[in-house]
């Protein structure tokens, strides 16, 4: 049993005010979890462990102006660790293969950008690119969602994945095209793929 | 079919993705992050890092720090200064008389183990190992397998 003082002011404090920062947050840190994760369930657990990193320092966030950009950043950061660190323990297990791309740019066949969803609602379309993103190999989708997301430079990728500049562009690149032929699949194959 | 250069492609891309809203966040993750708070904060701050413990506290172990390693680097320059030498080393010695029981004990179970290790036949020795060594290849292997199988498909 507890009595301190300072614990029982942040369970009676804490809660109403931090619960409304959460609520304002939540989607934001949940995306860039399970963008970068590609699974639902350790999104959650990782954006579960931002907001308690958040309470703790829930003094500062509450009032900063940059609260969302440090949540991003901690999610983003915790989800590399997860990663990186999910990678380590069963890279042996699985058959992760690389290809060693030669990183060599050249045009790719594909519809026309205006005629590529030609037909195809919003929400539908949404859905599409969502299913796509979480299709890509980790390799490539990690570098793509940093890049086109968090607006992340390919140096910066680099460091933080601790991979060289010309694999991140290289990633980045076969990345955006296994997700526009995931796409083009898709909207070839549109009846079936509804059911 | 047209062709799209490289750099059309990462327009194009780019605006595919931000075009896209924020995931909802599971409704389960509000509560689970409240549940877990509320078990933090009830865990007392003793069990905490120190950056969690109260300030008065915090304030307190500094200055006993301070005034540990103060008595520390005083009783360095007494010792330098020309205390009685002998007169500390006997009392040390009468004080720490357990440690030194601890020391012997540990030494005489040493040699019994040398002594119990030398008498195994090299052939039981190396064949141990070597049945260790296949089962953990085995243990391995099968834990690979059993990831391949079962677990990487999910």
């Amino acid at each position: 049993m507890n009595d301190d003082p300072p614990v029982q002011a942040t369970i009676l404090t804490a809660p109403p005010d931090f619960t409304t920062f959460m609520r304002n947050y939540q989607n934001m840190v949940y995306s860039t979890a399970v963008r970068l994760i590609g699974n639902e369930t350790q999104a959650e657990d990782i954006a579960q462990e931002v907001f308690i990193k958040a309470h703790a320092h829930f003094d500062n966030l509450a009032t900063s102006p940059t609260a969302g950009g440090w949540l991003k950043t901690v999610a983003t950061n915790l989800s590399i660790n997860h990663l990186q660190r999910y990678r380590k323990r069963w890279s042996f297990f699985s058959d992760l293969t690389r290809r060693d791309d030669d990183g060599g740019e050249k045009e790719v066949e594909f519809a026309a950008p205006d005629t590529f969803f030609g037909g195809v609602d919003t929400t539908e379309r949404r859905e599409w690119i969502e299913r796509a993103l979480r299709q890509l190999p980790e390799h490539q989708r990690v570098p793509l969602v940093l890049y086109h997301f968090e607006e992340m430079a390919y140096g910066e990728i680099a460091r933080k994945l601790r991979v060289s500049l010309s694999k991140v562009k290289t990633d980045i690149l076969r990345g955006r095209e296994a997700l526009a032929q995931i796409l083009m699949r898709s909207g070839t194959l549109h009846e079936s793929f509804e059911r | 079919m047209n062709q799209m250069t490289p750099e059309e492609l990462e327009k194009f891309i780019h605006r595919q993705l931000r075009d896209l809203p924020a995931r909802t966040a599971p409704q389960s993750l509000e509560a689970r992050v409240m549940a877990a708070v509320r078990q933090r904060a009830l865990v007392p701050w003793y069990h905490k890092s120190w950056q969690y413990w109260p300030k008065a506290f915090r304030m307190g172990f500094l200055l006993l720090a301070t005034a540990a390693a103060g008595a520390v680097i005083a009783a360095f320059h007494l010792g330098d200064a020309g205390i009685n030498k002998s007169a500390f080393v006997t009392e040390a010695s009468q004080r720490l008389g357990i440690l030194s029981k601890i020391y012997r004990v540990a030494v005489w179970m040493g040699d019994i183990g040398s002594q119990v290790f030398a008498s195994i036949p090299p052939v039981w020795l190396y064949g141990g190992l070597g049945v260790v060594a296949l089962c953990y290849a085995s243990f391995f292997g099968l834990g690979a397998a059993a990831y391949r199988t079962l677990y990487r498909n999910h």
